[in-house]
């Protein structure tokens, strides 16, 4: 399966390499040129794309319209929404997962803006350690 | 008409004032409280201070009633994510949002958002400008009358002259066509490349911009 990660920082190079080991072929789209080592260095078998993913034009010579899922996981929420936005509306992608940053913003990860799951790191986090402590 | 603008950088104040004036019922959100002391003491309107894509402050500026929303905030990815949230969410029936990328106006519109991008137009109002540099007069006929060589623009060409001549204002002298140069009738069509020769009224110089621009 084809799987597309927009955003290589932390989050999406770690991704990259969970994924890939599951055996599926990998794109990450990143601006920074800087982040290709880390990914990389992770994920060694990505194809690692240098670009803005909120440009339709860099997603589509990144590959979207072959890719099965979009992951949107850069650390900026409208970010991850423009792309989700794009994935689903102008690219009928049919499987798009978003990365919530900021747990405020979580009511604007909907269908309605192209999202089909949102996880929301602080709120994953908060309930494993509420249930540790409980 | 009630108006939500996003925003209040050099756009956003603009746009209230401009608004103020055909009294439109104006609301502002900007998250910086010293963006919003630039308006104007005369703004009637409403201001409130917070992120423009938090869920309770658009509700207290009643996003749900607006006829209007203009996101105009520094980031091109807010203004998409908030035109389409206005768009699709609170059903808000006019919706513009500012882009400085080019080249997206039209896959925004397809995802039911109108964008301007402010850098294209400026790109194009300034190679407007200067490729109209050739509207300076070739030779004075005296005081008040100018003789302009003019590049047919390709509106007009399959046009006839009579659509570029104004009476007493305009006049096309001659055409360059192919190498040869002629005095045309009223009937005769323009094509691509001609170059045109005009006896123009330095007052209606203006008035020839205009057409040229159509």
């Amino acid at each position: 399966m084809h799987i597309m990660i927009i955003g290589g920082g932390q989050v999406g190079s770690y991704l990259a390499g969970l994924l890939q080991e599951a055996g599926n072929r990998v794109t990450v789209v990143e601006t920074r040129e800087t982040q290709i080592t880390a990914v990389q260095r992770t994920a060694p078998n990505t194809f690692f794309f240098l670009g803005d993913g909120t440009d339709p034009g860099v997603l589509e010579a990144a590959g979207i319209r072959t890719a099965a899922v979009v992951a949107a996981v850069t650390g900026a929420d409208e970010t991850n929404l423009v792309i989700t936005s794009l994935a689903r509306f102008a690219f009928d992608v049919q499987r798009v997962v978003a990365r919530v940053n900021n747990p405020h913003n979580t009511w604007m990860f909907t269908p309605a803006m192209g999202v089909d799951v949102a996880l929301n790191q602080a709120d994953v986090m908060a309930q494993l350690i509420a249930r540790a402590v409980g | 008409m009630r108006v939500l603008i996003l925003g209040c950088g050099r756009i956003g104040t603009g746009l209230v004032q401009r608004l103020s004036v055909s009294d439109h019922s104006v609301t502002v959100i900007d998250p910086a409280p010293k963006a919003l002391a630039r308006l104007p003491a005369s703004f009637r309107g409403r201001k409130l201070v917070g992120d423009v894509l938090d869920r309770h402050v658009l509700a207290e500026a009643e996003i749900e009633r607006q006829d209007a929303l203009a996101a105009v905030m520094p980031s091109d990815d807010v203004n998409v994510v908030a035109a389409r949230l206005a768009r699709v969410v609170f059903h808000v029936p006019r919706v513009v949002a500012r882009v400085y990328s080019p080249h997206t106006t039209e896959i925004y519109y397809r995802l039911g958002i109108q964008t301007v991008s402010t850098t294209s137009w400026g790109i194009n109002r300034i190679a407007e400008l200067l490729s109209y540099s050739e509207l300076e007069p070739v030779a004075s006929l005296g005081s008040g009358v100018d003789i302009l060589d003019v590049a047919v623009p390709p509106l007009l060409v399959g046009r006839p002259i009579s659509a570029l001549s104004r009476p007493g204002e305009i006049q096309v002298a001659a055409i360059s066509r192919g190498g040869k140069s002629f005095l045309p009738q009223l009937e005769t069509l323009l094509e691509a490349g001609d170059l045109l020769h005009l006896i123009v009224l330095t007052s209606a110089t203006d008035h020839l911009v205009a057409i040229l621009r159509h």
